[in-house]
């Protein structure tokens, strides 16, 4: 499966040893290792919080570890900066953040070296000139002298391999390249990649796209939970499963949830819903009383459905009916107010609450223009009244209601995100991965809390890429690829039998 | 009680601190500081500062700022000395008539920043000029001083014999009205979370532009009465009136800790910040330094204002 | 085309249009208007006004802004104007030791900016106070009247229609286009307004840049500030003090963007120039003065939104990765 044998014995270039990293509250990494050979190309896989990012910003000199050792070509090195890093000849290729939109794409390869002609004057002719070999290397089909905004986000991304490979890089860390670009731009990407491992160039390659991983890695390093699930496995050794598993972990952790009610009465029904996003033809049913997972991994197009449930995304056809009828929710404000549903946002800093205000004003937000009296007044204890009952029922711990969201731990945070819209007596609860970033136990209490919400006749859409979670929460499972829903599943809860049903799926 | 809102506890009682400080310095060190006249004088000074403040205040809530304060507030007054010298209304119905005026100018700001997108400084900045330009085409830059007893005696007159304007009842007034609008009423509390997190507020189903547009309202509702408050003080509706009011609008809030990205306002601490400022400039004047360097001092306050601000949210870590 | 493209963009392809057009109708209307005299007078209103709306320019490249550089221009003069009548300080070291304080005043914002990371907009609100203060303690806003006439002439040269002062603005012009297009630290000050999470990783010199910008925009505000002395032959305490909107005026009617990254020279010329014709226009017929006023307010306006609907491409740009869909660029 791998690409090519590679006849060269292959020297270790990058060898990383005991890293651990510790952030306030959280254990990001922990006795992990890493080993990087010229000339290969390596994923480096893992679920969203598995520690990815940190070992790749440690790598890249942005975080330093608190213990454990790098060796570059055998000689322990410090990356004091992301300059320090970048100087022992590491880059790291973004999707497109890292250029300057108005200059133009040999500017930006040539950016911390531009050639000058006597003293200080900017050489035009020979930046173009410069850039040229490298972008001809990588196949930037643009000009030199085009403005990096024109470009598209493929060839963004070969403008910043071209931009590497200009500094000599000779380790590339390749961050999710292919989230954003279309599978005939991966296919020329592959190449590219291909020919720079021929050209002895080491490159860490992070995705979550495990066919593509097979079709181009020679080797592969797992996270899982901050530590190594697997580190330095040959891929022509392990099959897919193994990976999932790697991954995944085993359900060992699972306990069995308390048998609720059967679901009722279908409250949300969606018909060929597509947007603009390119998303394929939808359908789902969700029903009174159930959990309905989605499980997709990152990119597969979740968030994207759900932000067009609630009106974020405009829907371009298809039929969503709400509780029997035909609707088209055009905002937020009247998927609660109409609709009554609640959007739990992946994205809790961001999108889901005001961490400078208090626990108070983050919960009662959604029924402010319900508590009014005389059209404007809030009275504090009417208000406090209003959205305790859903703060006890989620046991959000807080040390008052005025403490501020921002000083809450990530679960209560959590809790405080879910605990809004039960104030706002929301029966139709969208939760888009809603345990990202929390630790195992807190974990366990927001899906008890979760299949409670059910219990009681709440109907939910949990998304989440998250196998174990989907397999102990839902009723039934949608499996999401490619921006449609390629199964359903109806879930037993055993998870080997399920897990296998659904990467069949993905497969 | 938090490490944020203890921490904000302790600013204002530090302000309050301060602003006593200079009290007392300066009734030892300047004669006449505490004469009934310039008590009178300082604090009715401190009233309009205060209130050009809470117009820049309210907009500041929801993160964006409003630059035409000073034009509204200059083109009210001058409609307001129009509809009573010119037009012979009665003082109450010009001030009313003032006050709408100045709300329509801030839905007029809110209406451009909501259809258009574009930053608040933009629109703002180019409405000033706007405003202004036409108040000074229509009025053509004549001033109405024959305005009536009844309105110029009202910010002379002493509240129950003690050297308090009856503008300072009026800026308490509206200092009473915000507090409640920020704690208790449903605009208000929507205006902040539109300030910290506009996206957020949006996702739990807040419509942002209403707010946006009522609270452009409301800040220019808040510069006309500073700009009647000033007329009514000056004896006179002048054309530059408001033409220096951007930094005293500024300085208040600043100081009482409104923080200049949105989402975090605080009533007590503005109204501190005005007394503050009002009480340096007139004490320095009275203890002999140059009516000219005081600029200097307030340009510097401002500075130290927003630095320490910036030092103690560091420190206490109360802002993530 | 590329290059073309690069080098005039829409905006300022529209700004000329209108500007000839503009220039057109005027002469016809009023025949005066291509007087000696009267394209000397707004020639020269023009190079000064036009440094004023670069020294905002070069602020807003690197997405900040400078609200000081009226009361830098007017301290300078006054400085100036003082150190010549009150001291006797021979005209070219009062000069240089005026052009330097305009760039030790755009230090200090820069320092500050660069130093508490607050947002320009207060702290060089704050420093234009200190300034404006500083002028008005000193000169108690009492001109020094009677400058060297060497200075006051210079204010009044002119070639024909044009004022020597132009060469002044055209030669700064030049250099300051020439600077950022041309000079490795002008690109990389771009860079860093453009872009300044990229910068910082590829350890492009922040600090330097902030401070450059900041030293360039004091520096054209004490050029400005000292022609207009020139001009008025005094040092008037109120020079510099109607410039705000002028300085914003000029580039964001001439294409950039707050956000910073963009520095339309060729656009700022052209929206000054065609502000210098509304002015002038407003003269030769009479008038009311004030309608500069509000007309600079509606252009700045109607700029900004024609500029929305088909100019928006590195603004598209930057909302992809912040996705952002209400509210302001702050």
């Amino acid at each position: 499966m791998s690409a090519e044998p590679n006849p060269r014995t292959l020297e270790v270039r990058l060898e990383v040893s005991g890293i651990r990293k510790q952030f306030p509250g959280v254990v990001a990494l922990d006795n992990v290792s890493f080993r990087l050979r010229a000339g290969e190309i390596h994923a480096l896989l893992g679920e969203n919080g598995a520690g990815k990012s940190t070992l790749i910003k440690i790598l890249t000199g942005v975080y330093q570890p608190d213990e454990g050792e790098i060796r570059l070509d055998g000689t322990p090195v410090r990356f004091a900066s992301p300059r320090a890093a970048l100087a022992a000849g590491i880059s790291v290729v973004h999707q497109e953040r890292n250029l300057i939109p108005q200059f133009t794409v040999a500017e930006n390869i040539l950016l911390e070296r531009i050639p000058t002609r006597g003293v200080q004057l900017v050489d035009h002719a020979a930046i173009n000139r410069l850039a040229r070999p490298w972008m001809d290397m990588v196949g930037v089909e643009a000009a030199p002298a085009t403005p990096v905004a024109e470009l598209s986000v493929a060839q963004m991304q070969l403008v910043e391999i071209a931009k590497a490979l200009s500094l000599q890089a000779h380790i590339l860390l390749m961050d999710e390249p292919t989230a954003a670009i279309t599978p005939h731009e991966v296919g020329y990407l592959f190449r590219i990649l291909g020919e720079l491992r021929r050209r002895n160039v080491a490159i860490v390659f992070v995705s979550h796209k495990l066919e593509e991983v097979f079709e181009l890695c020679d080797r592969v390093t797992v996270l899982r939970d901050g530590r190594n699930a697997a580190s330095d496995v040959e891929m022509a050794t392990i099959n897919r499963d193994r990976l999932v598993t790697y991954m995944i972990g085993r359900a060992e952790v699972i306990a069995k949830l308390p048998p609720k009610p059967p679901a009722g009465e279908a409250v949300l029904e969606v018909a060929g819903l597509t947007t603009k996003g390119g998303d394929g033809a939808l359908s789902l049913v969700l029903r009174r009383g159930e959990v309905l997972g989605l499980y997709g991994l990152v990119g597969a197009g979740r968030s994207n459905l759900a932000k067009t449930l609630v009106g974020e995304i405009k829907a371009t056809g298809g039929e969503v009916r709400v509780r029997g009828a035909v609707t088209h929710i055009a905002s937020f404000r009247e998927a609660l107010e109409k609709y009554r549903f609640g959007y739990v946002s992946e994205d809790r800093k961001e999108e889901g609450l005001i961490l400078l205000h208090s626990v108070r004003a983050n919960t009662s937000i959604t029924i402010w223009r319900r508590l009014r009296l005389l059209g404007q007044w809030i009275a504090r204890s009417i208000e406090d009244a209003a959205i305790l009952p859903s703060l006890r029922e989620l046991d959000v711990r807080s040390h008052s209601l005025s403490q501020s969201v921002g000083t809450l731990s990530g679960g209560n945070q959590q809790k405080v995100s879910i605990a809004k819209w039960l104030a706002a007596k929301a029966d139709i609860l969208i939760i888009d991965e809603p345990t990202v970033g929390i630790d195992i136990k807190t974990k366990n209490a927001l899906h008890e809390l979760i299949w409670d919400l059910a219990a009681k006749g709440k109907s939910i859409l949990l998304i989440s890429s998250d196998m174990p979670e989907v397999i102990r929460l839902s009723d039934r499972i949608l499996v999401m690829r490619n921006h449609a829903i390629v199964g359903e599943l109806p879930n037993d809860h055993q998870y080997d039998e399920m897990s296998e049903a659904i990467m069949a799926r993905l497969s | 009680m938090t490490g944020g809102a203890l921490l904000r506890q302790v600013a204002l009682l530090a302000l309050l601190i301060v602003t006593a400080g200079f009290w007392i310095y300066f009734s030892v060190a300047a004669s006449g500081f505490t004469s009934d006249f310039n008590l009178f004088s300082l604090l009715r000074f401190a009233a309009i500062q205060i209130t050009i403040g809470f117009a820049q205040m309210v907009a500041l809530s929801i993160g964006d700022l409003n630059l035409a304060v000073g034009a509204i507030g200059g083109a009210t007054g001058m409609i307001a000395g129009w509809a009573m010298q010119v037009l012979g209304l009665p003082p109450l119905v010009a001030v009313v008539f003032a006050l709408a005026a100045g709300m329509l100018l801030g839905f007029g700001n809110g209406l451009l920043i909501t259809w258009t997108r574009i930053n608040s400084f933009i629109v703002t900045l180019a409405t000033a000029s706007l405003i202004t330009g036409a108040m000074l085409i229509v009025t053509h830059a004549d001033p109405f001083s024959r305005l009536p007893d009844s309105f110029t005696s009202f910010s002379e007159t002493e509240v129950a014999s003690l050297p308090v304007s009856n503008l300072v009842l009026v800026m308490l007034a509206v200092g009473v009205a915000l507090f409640f609008l920020y704690r208790n009423l449903s605009l208000g509390r929507e205006m902040l979370a539109v300030g910290a997190n506009r996206r957020a507020a949006r996702m739990s189903g807040l419509s942002v532009d209403r707010v946006v547009l009522l609270t452009h309202g409301i800040s220019g509702a808040l510069a006309a009465t500073a700009g009647l408050m000033a007329i009514s003080a000056d004896h006179t509706a002048s054309p530059s009136l408001g033409s220096d009011w951007l930094l005293a609008s500024f300085v208040a809030p600043a100081i009482g800790g409104t923080l200049l990205s949105g989402g975090l306002v605080s009533v007590p601490g503005t109204i501190l910040g005005g007394v503050l400022l009002a009480t340096i400039s007139n004490g320095l004047l009275l203890v002999g330094i140059d009516n000219f360097w005081i600029t200097v001092f307030l340009g510097v306050v401002l500075l130290l204002a927003v630095v320490l601000d910036r030092v103690t949210r560091a420190a206490g870590g109360a802002v993530p | 085309m590329l290059r073309l493209r690069g080098l005039v963009p829409g905006v300022a392809l529209g700004l000329l249009l209108i500007d000839l057009v503009g220039m057109i109708v005027l002469s016809a209307v009023r025949p005066q208007f291509l007087s000696d005299y009267n394209l000397f007078v707004t020639g020269r209103d023009l190079s000064i006004l036009l440094l004023v709306a670069l020294a905002q320019m070069i602020v807003l490249s690197l997405g900040q802004m400078n609200l000081s550089i009226g009361s830098i221009g007017g301290l300078v003069a006054i400085i100036e104007s003082g150190l010549m009548v009150r001291f006797g300080v021979p005209v070219p070291v009062a000069l240089v030791a005026g052009l330097l304080l305009g760039i030790a005043c755009g230090v200090v914002n820069g320092l500050l900016v660069y130093w508490t990371k607050i947002n320009s907009f207060v702290l060089t609100l704050g420093t234009s106070y200190v300034f404006a203060g500083i002028n008005l303690g000193i000169t108690h806003a009492t001109p020094f009247y009677h400058i060297p006439n060497e200075v006051s002439s210079f204010g009044q040269a002119r070639f024909g229609p044009i004022p020597f002062m132009a060469a002044v603005t055209i030669v700064l012009t030049l250099l300051l286009a020439g600077f950022l297009y041309q000079v490795v630290l002008g690109r990389q000050l771009l860079a860093v307004g453009g872009n300044s999470v990229a910068a910082r990783l590829s350890g492009l010199p922040i600090r330097r840049a902030t401070l450059t910008a900041h030293a360039i925009s004091g520096f054209l505000a004490a050029v400005a500030g000292t022609m207009l002395m020139a001009q008025l032959g005094q040092g008037q305490p109120t020079i510099g003090a109607t410039w705000v909107l002028p300085s914003f005026a000029g580039p964001i009617i001439g294409g950039a963007a707050l956000s910073g990254g963009s520095a339309p020279v060729l656009g700022t010329v052209l929206a000054m120039v065609l502000i210098s014709l509304i002015d002038d226009g407003l003269v030769l017929v009479s008038a009311d003065p004030f309608w500069v006023e509000f007309l600079i307010g509606a252009l700045i306006l109607g700029a900004v939104v024609l500029g929305r609907t088909h100019l928006g491409d590195v603004r598209v740009f930057l909302r992809i990765s912040t996705a952002r869909p209400v509210g302001s660029i702050r």
